[in-house]
């Protein structure tokens, strides 16, 4: 990976109460030399890559279970990648299906917090050949 | 640790992996590599006949060339992991956006490689996916 630059992308939990323009607002006033670039999920941070992680660890101790981060191989704004310049987004169902499923892993951070050990799942069966022959036999 | 993720640009687990203290090998490292060099050989991604050669080295020339596609990005990520998380039957994986034969290439290269691999199930339920934190977490922290 290129040494210089990185772009990382900061998706909002749909569990929080933080909305993109708060996030992009505070990650903004942590450090001017990072461009953000507020989007529908979240924001897109850009810049060195020693300042755009501290950014990441600060906005991760302030929330550390509604805000997910991760790198972003095209930098913002690329007309290759940006929709305002008509570029595909084929990575966007992808996306769009993870933020449904953050506030899942939000509550899953929230109970390993709190020390919660693993839920005993009922494991499904196959079922019997027997019963399969019975229920195909019942309306006869 | 390096960490190699299945689906390779899973947000939850690239974020995770960060989280509990390790390095994440995606897919979005091996294309910034390309997008970021200054010669563009091949716009707009910068995929060149080396990356078409490379593919080969993973999966024979009969494979359709979208698996070695795939497999020319991911195989050096495989290479270059010390372990890996996969996330069975995730619904992003399957279908336009992902490939269900370089899917079982890749879990086929990690079991080759002996690396310590995690499979998680794609969770549902909020249970489901209190067990998959806690297992994710278990797995990173007794990396180190």
């Amino acid at each position: 990976m290129s040494e210089d630059r990185e772009t990382r992308l900061l998706m909002i939990s749909p569990g929080s109460e933080l909305t993109p323009d708060q996030l992009a607002r505070m990650v903004h006033s942590m450090s001017p030399s990072v461009t953000v670039k507020e989007t529908c999920y979240g924001c897109l941070v850009e810049g060195p890559r020693e300042v755009v992680r501290e950014a990441r660890d600060r906005i991760r101790e302030m929330y550390p279970n509604e805000v997910f981060s991760k790198v972003r191989a095209y930098p913002a704004g690329d007309p290759r990648r940006c929709r305002a310049q008509h570029g595909t987004r084929p990575g966007f169902a992808q996306l769009e299906s993870e933020w449904e499923f953050l506030s899942k892993v939000q509550h899953g951070l929230e109970c390993v917090e709190r020390g919660e050990g693993p839920v005993q799942m009922e494991k499904e069966e196959k079922l019997p050949v027997d019963r399969f022959k019975k229920i195909c036999e019942a309306n006869r | 640790m390096k960490v190699f993720i299945d689906p390779p640009n899973s947000l939850v687990l690239f974020d995770l992996v960060e989280r509990f203290g390790h390095e994440p090998l995606s897919s979005m490292a091996a294309i910034q590599e390309r997008i970021d060099k200054l010669e563009i050989d091949m716009p707009p991604m910068n995929v060149t006949i080396d990356d078409v050669i490379k593919g080969l080295k993973y999966a024979g020339i009969e494979v359709p060339s979208g698996v070695r596609g795939r497999l020319a990005l991911w195989g050096p990520l495989i290479d270059e992991a010390e372990a890996a998380i996969i996330m069975d039957d995730a619904p992003f994986a399957f279908g336009c956006v992902g490939c269900e034969r370089t899917q079982s290439m890749v879990k086929y290269l990690l079991k080759r490689r002996g690396i310590p691999v995690l499979h998680v199930e794609y969770p549902d339920t909020d249970d489901e996916a209190k067990n998959f934190v806690i297992q994710a977490k278990e797995f990173l922290e007794g990396l180190k």
